[in-house]
């Protein structure tokens, strides 16, 4: 469970302070997907990198599992928007990145490395670097690499932007497809109505200056198979685009 | 084949500059000209004699001066890249003393350290470590904060984060400082071993001016040129082994 109470994270720029959150607060439970969608500088971002342990400076409560943010002692597994790899390491020792950093690597990882990049489609990839490969192969391993660290809470921002939208469509089925595998406790960051919409159990309506939720939308469709095509999609997606509107145009 | 017609145009290379240096002795027929033929020939005669310990005390001197330059410039480097605050405080310090020709510094050494080895190696020290300081502090500075972002949330160390991220993204400009500032470095030690000392390609080269034998005066030239050769084609063996996932 990730939990945030009145989260308000200040930061100065040239003399200034800013307000990148005002009291968020927010619970997400084990097991879910929480998609968190909101214009740019509404503090989205920010809000990941305190759940991430990358922002120590903030005040309010923010927890997972009811211990304080402390990434040497959970696992964190973090997803940034570039993918996160080394390029001066290769995909093996990418996807190792985790576990060597949590000492848990053992002779019998390679199996499971093998069996999750086999999983994602990216076999025989070891021995290239992350500047050989498409966007597409580079977010698998960073899926690889992140789901075999076997993490207590996911943390995507913006994970498939990059993409296209053929590829990221494609990335959203197999993202899915290893989280209901792990069912793993996901805040994902996003600014696609189609993608809260479709992986979002919960949908979080961030509104900018300064950041602060404005809704919080459970959403019926999620889990119900391919419901991109189906006209429950559209009009739910039509939906979420008005209270969208609504809330950003408020603020 | 692509690894041979490198080697290959290397090799014309230096037969082209040879033909060249052979026709303009043709020309000039000056003893302070002689003709490669000759050169090679006394250079045969005299390597093992007489070279030979010379090029070793030059070696020396360099490895020396580059050893310490690393072991004090790189830490400086990754201290000053990664911490901003120190970097407010070094920054000022390394920027006024950099442009000072520290060649020019020389008399002093000599008089604080004696014309001996130490003056010498601190030359070639001074010469390098203000490039490798500056050179790791860039490289570690366009490092995308981003970057560290997963290593953070994973909670890793210092020391995790040097040998992840610092150490090998700050590699290539690593090299390629100490690639620059060897070439000043052998000029530097060239000047440096005229003074104080019966050792050193830079000894030899100029008593054999001064005894006039143009012959190992030439001999002296292409013996500190190859050790210089030398020198850059280990810089790139390694950066190629070392920096590989640029190359790909």
């Amino acid at each position: 469970m990730i939990e945030a109470l009145d989260l308000t994270v200040r930061y100065r720029s040239q003399n200034e302070i800013h307000v990148a959150l005002k009291n968020v607060s927010l619970t997400v439970p084990t097991g879910m997907i929480c998609a968190v969608i909101g214009p740019s500088g509404c503090g989205k971002s920010t809000l990941l990198k305190v759940f991430a342990g990358i922002i120590h400076k903030y005040e309010g409560k923010v927890s997972i599992d009811g211990e304080p943010v402390t990434p040497a002692k959970q696992k964190i597994g973090f997803i940034p928007q570039n993918y996160g790899l080394l390029p001066w390491r290769n995909v093996e020792e990418n996807i190792f990145l985790g576990l060597k950093i949590k000492n848990t690597k053992r002779k019998t990882e390679r199996n499971a490395l093998l069996a999750i990049m086999h999983q994602l489609g990216i076999d025989g990839l070891e021995r290239r670097y992350p500047g050989e490969l498409s966007g597409g192969q580079q977010q698998r391993v960073s899926l690889a690499r992140t789901f075999l660290l076997k993490p207590d809470v996911l943390l995507m921002d913006e994970p498939f932007s990059a993409l296209d939208a053929i590829t990221r469509e494609e990335m959203q089925d197999v993202f899915f497809a290893l989280w209901q595998q792990y069912e793993v406790t996901t805040v994902l960051v996003t600014h696609y109505v189609e993608e809260a919409l479709y992986l979002g159990q919960k949908i979080v309506i961030l509104s900018a200056n300064p950041g602060h939720i404005d809704a919080i939308v459970d959403n019926p469709l999620f889990g119900s198979g391919d419901i991109r095509r189906k006209p429950e999609f559209f009009k739910m997606g039509l939906e979420l685009r008005n209270l969208i509107k609504r809330s950003w145009n408020q603020s | 084949m692509k690894k041979y017609g490198v080697v290959g145009w290397y090799f014309f290379a230096i037969a082209v500059l040879f033909v060249t240096w052979w026709f303009i002795s043709m020309i000039v027929r000056l003893p302070i000209v002689p003709s490669p033929v000759l050169v090679f020939q006394t250079l045969l005669a005299v390597f093992i004699k007489s070279i030979a310990i010379h090029s070793l005390y030059s070696l020396w001197r360099i490895a020396a001066g580059l050893v310490i330059a690393v072991f004090v410039g790189f830490p400086l480097g990754v201290l000053m890249g990664y911490f901003p605050s120190t970097d407010r405080f070094l920054a000022p310090i390394v920027y006024l003393t950099y442009p000072v020709p520290k060649i020019a510094l020389l008399p002093i050494l000599m008089l604080l350290c004696g014309v001996g080895e130490a003056s010498k190696i601190i030359m070639i020290f001074l010469i390098i470590v203000f490039q490798v300081i500056i050179a790791v502090r860039d490289g570690i500075r366009i490092i995308p904060k981003e970057t560290y972002y997963p290593l953070y949330s994973l909670g890793a160390s210092f020391k995790e984060i040097f040998f992840e991220v610092l150490w090998p993204a700050s590699l290539p400009k690593f090299i390629t400082a100490i690639r620059v500032a060897l070439a000043t470095a052998i000029s530097v030690l060239f000047f440096t071993e005229t003074f104080g000392t019966q050792y050193g390609m830079g000894y030899f080269i100029m008593d054999a001016w001064l005894r006039v034998n143009y012959l190992e005066m030439y001999s002296g030239i292409m013996v500190l040129s190859f050790i210089g050769l030398i020198l850059f084609a280990v810089i790139d063996i390694v950066e190629k082994y070392a920096c590989q996932w640029q190359y790909k």
